[in-house]
This record gives structure tokens, C-alpha cells and sequence, in this order.
């Protein structure tokens, strides 16, 4: 027995399982009901719920991926030079709460948020103004945040770990400022793991139907609530597929994109 | 700056954990609404273990990742010893194959998975969301794995060859120590992610099959209860207590220390683990006789199960839907053979229609008898003679309020919905022929209308009441209410009682233009399979304790005298639950229009969502 076929069950489960759904779906997208082909269920993206939904859809993923980022470097940062930066702790704080089913902590939000909720019995209560966000695209880029952070900061924090604390010291004797630290050694050598953390927030974010549904009060509708509604409720696989297609021409986008900047996967989330 | 990043962190983790402390702190409260809480109680703790669909989803979710996983890892560990053998292009060809489900939208995933298995004539079932399980946890192995090769030192693999070890003995005794950090990650990455899931699941799950997740989605539309709080905060004490453990295992240096903590970390989790098991696998055991029943979940107390049981000997199997449109297929295609369903009267016409139901013998329901004779009469609408279906529960929407800002009165028709002083404190259904009806119901048309400028009229009337509207929900508006987040909620008349117990200030109100009724209603489907049993079911529902005990569960109009009797005194409470015939005659149900009306309803509502 050669090693490499020891590769062949995982290769037939690829092709099975990855590789001929995509065909079908690529199949029912650029067909019709009675399976004759057509451009419309991609062109229907140009319709204006549609257009509208996945315009919003992209702005909401867009502000959230920037957010997560600003959280998480930051936070990258103060975990590599702590002693709490051991990585089975890190794993530990940001894996732990997957453990809570992801519907109800996105759902305790509703009750956090909530109008008379406990955030705002708590603002009010220090004389701040309440805030008045659930129902509001603001919800959801909060939910979207809260569910994939740990994907921008588990990644950053692995490559900040493996850059070479010499260099860095290198850069102070020569004279560097903390700033040109940051952004001439810190930020550049970190660009893998950014790079994977931005499409491992982007893409969820963009393709959510959950969280928009929870925290969007039924107002709200992303492309990704438009999809699912087209499978579920109307029963309109054709649609579903194509509306799909299109959404996936950004998820390739953003794995392009990622592939050209962490070439070698420094950037893993484990 | 020092003290300036701790508080960093501790804000981030407050952040992170937060909401999962709310969760836990619900997990003990007295009462079923999230936004009030009233007293300390762990009763949902207890309900959460005499649930047999809890306990079934917990096995299928616990059986589906250690599977998922175990078998993940097998594969994918496998793999990875080939993969090394190739060439790199080769290699980095498949590490893109690999990535792809991994990167790709969880609802891509799940879609095209679903499509795959049906156009492969495979029916959704346990089976294929393991599959898919399996699918998406493979990648993770590979990921976890695949850089430990890669750290292999040097040569020592053809070291032990030449030492004279078999090529078995030479990977097992000098690859896999090496790699075993790797495979262990990998297997618990699977693990966490297959437990996590529930897009995927969404999507390829079969009809009655149900993990934690699917089963906290489909609660979340009919009002989540505190037992699945209960449920998730056993399970992260569970998983706290293991990390914690081996976090110290892993930090210490004292091998004894090591030992122990494994050992009894590992005797922890496999204790648990066959606890759940054994006791899930209990709860679901079966033998005899059998009845199957379909219902909306969440419809039946629980014990009432249990009881029928231990009355008649008959096992029940229980599978639960969301939406009538979820369960048509599936009565349709036969793809799960039922004894009897419960479904709303729009969905049992259709099925009449189409000839998927068994006329029901009256000899095996003796208790038809106390079934009150209007609802029957009611019922007639969509079954005439009622020969095919007897009515579970009664409903009506109404408008609730709040009377200590909006005086008692006021609120008397639909069209109070659209006046301005009320905007961001009402809250709307969010169910296109409900919404709709609320509308049409306004502008004084029929609810059933298929005349295309009334539907586009009755569009336009919701379009423009959009920014009065706090929210579109269907029954977490009675949380909404109570928790003050709005004034003004449209729900249905088995909401109210529940509610104005919490809150005695709400005033309820079924608009002078008329509203929406509905009955659900228990029916046979034509291919079943134990019709005595299914008999035996319906003629239980009927007793009159089991309806008294339901209605204290539902607090739904069950038009059972029994229940009538038990609220005769209260007039307040009989027009809620039994309204007087001059508001009944106004009220209209939803009727099946037929699917050239029905696309033009979605067009329209599309365009009132966008």
C-alpha cells in the first residue's frame, strides 16, 4: 500500500462532499424551474430588494470587520506582553463561550439591548442617556462583533507570537519610537494573521441571516436572510442558488485576497 | 499604562461573557419571560430532565459530534500521511480543496449540501447531518494536523526502519507521539464546531430530528423557554469545569499532579457523557406499541405525554415543526410515516384537498363529547362534517396594551396602529398572511382577498406604518410588553392571560373591524401506520383533565368544557380565551388561496421587507 493512498478517503469525501455540491449549486443557479438555462437567478441581484439587501449586507460585515480589527490588535498586543498570553489560556477565554450555544448568547443580547433593558437601567442609572440600538442595523454589527471576534484575535495573536522578540528589540536600540515599533515592525509582520482574522470575520458577517434575525427586530433583511427565506420558505431553489453565486463572488474575493497575504497559513487560527 | 490594559481586558472578557452570565442568571428565574424576573427557582432545571425532546436533542447533538469527530479525525489523520507523500503542487491543490469549507459561507455549505443529498434521492435525515458534520469538520483536522508533520525532526521516522521496526511499528511508536497534540486539537476543534452548529444542521436536518441548536431556533420564534437556558448552562459548567482541569494539568510540573487531574478529567467527561447517554437513551427507548404523533412544539405539556403512556401502554415518538409549510412535505412525500399531526385549519384544507388525510372513527373518540359545540361548528369552516379533524386550540389576534400610558379605551380599531403618537411603541407580527391580515383587515377588506389592488393597497398602508413600528416579532412580543419596550403589541388571545398576570395594566382589545382566528386541530394522516393508537391519541386530548392540564401549560382557548367550566366566573378571562359570538362573526380565517395568489402575496410582501 502506497502512503498516498492513505489520502484517498479524505479526497473522496472532498469531491463529494465539497466539490459536487458547489457543482449543484452552480446547476440550479443558472438554470430554471424546468431545468432550461438562464441568466435571471443572477440577475435578479440587480433587483432592488435584493441589490438593497446585499448592499447592506456588505456595509454591516465591512463596519464589523474594521471593529473587530480595532478591538483585536489591541488586545493581541496586551495578551503577548502579559502572562495571561500563555496559548492554552488564550484558547481557553476565546473557545469557552462557544460552549453556550451561539443562537442564545446572540439572543441574550435582545434582552441585554432591550429598551428597559439592563444596559440602559445601568446608563440611566449613571445618568447617561439610554442607549436605543436593538432593532437598529447597530444591533446586528454589534451581534456580528460579539459572535466572530475571537476569529480576528486568535489569529493576530498567533503571529504576533512567532515574530522574533530580537527584531523588535533591534528596532529600540536603533533608536525607534513605540510607534514606529507598531507600525513598522508590528503591523507589517502581522499582515498573515490579519489577513485570515478579516476574511474569518468578513465572510460569516456578510452571509448571517441569524443574527439579523435576532437582533434585527424583522426589519433588517441581508442577503443572507433573503437566501434562506428563498429555501425554506418559498421554496425557490433556482433563486436560492443564484442569489448564493452571487454572494460567493465576495467570498472569493476576500480568499484571493487572503491567499496572496498569508502565503504560507502563519496566519491559522489555531 | 499598566492599569489602562487591564481594564482593556477585563472590558473585552466583560464583553465576551456578559451575555452568557445573563443566560445563566434567566436559567433560575421563576418566570418563563425573559424581561421579568421574578423569584429564584431551579423548576426549569427539573422540567428540563423529564423532557424527552430536550433529551433527544441533547443525544442527537452529543452523538452527532463525538461521531462526526472521532470519524473527522480518522480521516483526516489518514490524509495527512498521504498528503505529506506528494508532491508540493500537488499538496497545495488539495490544502485549497481543504480551505474551501472551511473560508465558504456556513449557509453555502449547508444549501448545497441539502441539494446535494435530495437530488441524489437521499432523504434528510440523522444520517445526513452526520454527513455533513463530518464534511465541515474534516478541514480542522487537516489544519490541526497537517503542521505537525511538518515539524517532524528530522529523519526519524526511516531512523526506527533501519533500527529494524516495521513501518507499523515505526509510525505508531515514533509519528504518532509526535503528532498527538495535533490530532487531539483537531478532535476537539470538530467537536466544538459540530456542537456549535446550526447552520448547517438547519439546512440537511431531517424531518423530527433535532439538536440543541435547531431546537433553540425554532423556540426563538414561538417564545424561547428558560429550560434550554438550563440546558446550556449545565453544558459550559461541564465543558468550564474540564478546562479548568487540564489548564492545570497542562501548567503543572508535578507529574502526579498531571496524572491525577487527567485521570479524573477523563473520568469526568466519559461518567457524563454515559450519564447523558444512558439517560437520554431512555427517555427516547421505546418497545410495544407505538404512536407517532406531528405537532407545532412546544404544543403539549410535557407530562402529559408521560401520562398517556402509562395510561395506554402506547410509546409516543414526538417530532415537532415550526411552520404548517414545513410540515406539508413531509406528510406529503411520506418521507416520515405519522399516526396523527396537529397543524392550523388553512393546512388541514389543503391536505383534504389533496386527499392526504384518513376521515376520522368517531368509535374511538368517545370524549369527542365534551368538546364545546361551537368551536366544532367553527371548525367546519375548513372541515365540513368535521369528518377529518378535531380542534386542539383556539386563537384570535387582538391588540394588547398598556394602560398606565395609554388610557383603557382608546385603542379600538387597527387603524390606531398608524397614528402617530404611537410611534416606536408597537409591535407587529412578523408573518406575511398575519401582517397582512392586520391591513387588509383595516382598509376593511377580507383577510382571504386575491384581488391584486387590495393585497398592493394593504402593501402600502404597512409600508407606510413601518417607522411607527419598534419591532416586527411573532410571540416574543409578549417579553417585548412586559419588559416595557413597547406599549402597544398585536398577539394572539393565548398570550394575554399569561401576560396580565405578570403585568395586571394590559388591556386587551379585539378590533371593531374584526380580526384573524385560527384553529389547530389534530388530524390522520391517510398513510398511518397505528390508527388505534392515533385514536386513542386525539380521544386523550379530549379528556377533560388533560385539556385543563394543557391550558394551564398553553394558556391557549382549548374549547374543551372543562375549560370553560374552569373560567366561567371570570368574565374578563372568557372574553379573552371565548369571545362573545357578535365580535366571533367578525372574525374571519386564514384560508388556502392556492399558489398563483400565494406568489402574489410573497411578491408583495418582498417588497414591503425590502
Amino acid at each position: 500500500m502506497s502512503r498516498k493512498s492513505l489520502a484517498s478517503p479524505f479526497l473522496l469525501w472532498i469531491a463529494c462532499g465539497t466539490v459536487i455540491p458547489l457543482a449543484v449549486i452552480a446547476f440550479y443557479g443558472f438554470t430554471d424551474r424546468s431545468g432550461t438555462f438562464t441568466w435571471d437567478n443572477i440577475l435578479a441581484i440587480f433587483s432592488p430588494e435584493h441589490a438593497q439587501a446585499l448592499g447592506l449586507s456588505l456595509l454591516l460585515a465591512a463596519i464589523s470587520t474594521v471593529i473587530c480589527f480595532l478591538l483585536a490588535f489591541p488586545l493581541a498586543l496586551i495578551l503577548k506582553d502579559s502572562k495571561l498570553g500563555q496559548k492554552g489560556f488564550m484558547i481557553f477565554i476565546f473557545i469557552l463561550p462557544m460552549w453556550m450555544n451561539f443562537l442564545l448568547r446572540t439572543m441574550a443580547w435582545q434582552v441585554l439591548l432591550e429598551k428597559s433593558g439592563p444596559i440602559n437601567a445601568i446608563l440611566t442609572g449613571i445618568g447617561l442617556p439610554a442607549m436605543e440600538i436593538i432593532n437598529t442595523p447597530a444591533a446586528i454589527v454589534l451581534g456580528m462583533v460579539y459572535d466572530f471576534l475571537p476569529f480576528m484575535v486568535l489569529p493576530i495573536y498567533n503571529t504576533l507570537v512567532k515574530i522574533d522578540p530580537h527584531v523588535i528589540e533591534a528596532a529600540y536600540d536603533l533608536g525607534a519610537t513605540k510607534k514606529r515599533v507598531l507600525f513598522d515592525i508590528l503591523l507589517p509582520l502581522s499582515v498573515p494573521g490579519i489577513a485570515s482574522g478579516v476574511t474569518m470575520v468578513f465572510v460569516p458577517a456578510l452571509t448571517t441571516f441569524v443574527i439579523s434575525n435576532m437582533l434585527g427586530g424583522g426589519k433588517i433583511h441581508l442577503i443572507g436572510n433573503i437566501i434562506e427565506q428563498e429555501f425554506t420558505t418559498s421554496a425557490n431553489w433556482n433563486l436560492g442558488s443564484g442569489l448564493s453565486l452571487v454572494m460567493m463572488i465576495f467570498i472569493v474575493l476576500s480568499m484571493a485576497a487572503l491567499s496572496k497575504l498569508d502565503k504560507d497559513g502563519e496566519g491559522s487560527l489555531l | 499604562m499598566k492599569n489602562l490594559k487591564t481594564l482593556y481586558l477585563i472590558l473585552i472578557l466583560a464583553f465576551l461573557y456578559v451575555p452568557i452570565l445573563a443566560l445563566m442568571i434567566l436559567s433560575f428565574n421563576e418566570s418563563k419571560s425573559m424581561a421579568v424576573w421574578s423569584g429564584f427557582s431551579t423548576k426549569w432545571y427539573e422540567e428540563m430532565f423529564s423532557n424527552t425532546l430536550i433529551m433527544e436533542a441533547v443525544w442527537n447533538t452529543f452523538t452527532i459530534a463525538l461521531i462526526s469527530a472521532a470519524v473527522a479525525t480518522i480521516i483526516g489523520t489518514a490524509a495527512c500521511i498521504g498528503i505529506q507523500a506528494m508532491r508540493k503542487k500537488t499538496e497545495n491543490a488539495i490544502m485549497a480543496l481543504n480551505n474551501i469549507p472551511l473560508l465558504n459561507a456556513d449557509i453555502v455549505t449547508g444549501i448545497s449540501l441539502m441539494m446535494t443529498f435530495l437530488v441524489f434521492g437521499i432523504s434528510l435525515s440523522y444520517g445526513t447531518v452526520l454527513l455533513s458534520h463530518i464534511t465541515f469538520c474534516l478541514p480542522y483536522v487537516i489544519l490541526s494536523v497537517m503542521p505537525k508533520f511538518k515539524q517532524l525532526t528530522g529523519n526519524t521516522y526511516e531512523a526506527a526502519l533501519d533500527l529494524g521496526a516495521t513501518p507499523w511499528q515505526a509510525f505508531y511508536k515514533v509519528i504518532i507521539p509526535e503528532i498527538k497534540p495535533g490530532i487531539m486539537s483537531g478532535f476537539l476543534l470538530s467537536f466544538t464546531m459540530s456542537v456549535d452548529d446550526f447552520v448547517i444542521t438547519h439546512f440537511t436536518r431531517g424531518a423530527g430530528i433535532n439538536t440543541i441548536s435547531t431546537m433553540i431556533y425554532s423556540q426563538v420564534k414561538v417564545g424561547i423557554r428558560p429550560t434550554l437556558f438550563a440546558l446550556s448552562t449545565i453544558i459550559f459548567v461541564v465543558v468550564l469545569i474540564v478546562l479548568v482541569a487540564s489548564n492545570m494539568a497542562g501548567n503543572s510540573t508535578n507529574p502526579k499532579v498531571q496524572k491525577g487531574v487527567t485521570a479524573f478529567t477523563t473520568g469526568f467527561v466519559v461518567v457524563l457523557l454515559a450519564g447523558t447517554l444512558v439517560f437520554s437513551g431512555i427517555a427516547g427507548g421505546s418497545g410495544g406499541k407505538e404512536v407517532h404523533v406531528y405537532s407545532y412544539g412546544d404544543y403539549i405539556d410535557p407530562a402529559l405525554i408521560e401520562e398517556f403512556e402509562e395510561e395506554t401502554g402506547i410509546t409516543v415518538v414526538m417530532d415537532t415543526f415550526d411552520t404548517a409549510e414545513e410540515m406539508y412535505p413531509v406528510v406529503k412525500n411520506e418521507s416520515v410515516t405519522y399516526d396523527v399531526i396537529c397543524t392550523s385549519d388553512y393546512m388541514l384544507e389543503k391536505l383534504m384537498e389533496e386527499d392526504l388525510l384518513a376521515e376520522l372513527d368517531y368509535s374511538g373518540i368517545p370524549n369527542i363529547d365534551n368538546m364545546d359545540k361551537r368551536y366544532l361548528e367553527l371548525a367546519e369552516g375548513f372541515d365540513p362534517g368535521n369528518k377529518y379533524a378535531v380542534p386542539h386550540t383556539w386563537g384570535s389576534l387582538g391588540i394588547l396594551y398598556n394602560t398606565k400610558v395609554i388610557p383603557e379605551g382608546e385603542i379600538t380599531s387597527w387603524n390606531d396602529l398608524w397614528k402617530d403618537k404611537y410611534k416606536g411603541r408597537i409591535v407587529m407580527p412578523d408573518s406575511m398572511r398575519d401582517t397582512m391580515a392586520i391591513a387588509l383587515k383595516a382598509k376593511g377588506y377580507s383577510l382571504n382577498t386575491t384581488k391584486e389592488a387590495e393585497i398592493a393597497e394593504a402593501i402600502d398602508y404597512l409600508i407606510q406604518q413601518k417607522p411607527l413600528v419598534y419591532k416586527y416579532a411573532n410571540d416574543s412580543a409578549r417579553d417585548l410588553i412586559l419588559g416595557g419596550a413597547c406599549d402597544i403589541a398585536v398577539v394572539w388571545n393565548g398570550e394575554v392571560l399569561y401576560t396580565q398576570e405578570e403585568n395586571p395594566d394590559l388591556a386587551y382589545v379585539i378590533p371593531k373591524e374584526g380580526s384573524e382566528h385560527f384553529t389547530d386541530a389534530w388530524a390522520m394522516p391517510a398513510a398511518a401506520k397505528h390508527k388505534d393508537a392515533g385514536l386513542a391519541w386525539i380521544n386523550f386530548m379530549l379528556e377533560k383533565q388533560t385539556a385543563e392540564v394543557n391550558f394551564d401549560y398553553l394558556t391557549y382557548s382549548i374549547p374543551n368544557v372543562a375549560v370553560i367550566e374552569m373560567n366561567k366566573d371570570n368574565p374578563a378571562n372568557m372574553g379573552v380565551l371565548f369571545p362573545p359570538d357578535a365580535v366571533l362573526t367578525k372574525c374571519e380565517a386564514l384560508k388556502n388561496l392556492g399558489s398563483e395568489v400565494d406568489d402574489m402575496y410573497t411578491e408583495y410582501w418582498k417588497k414591503f421587507k425590502s
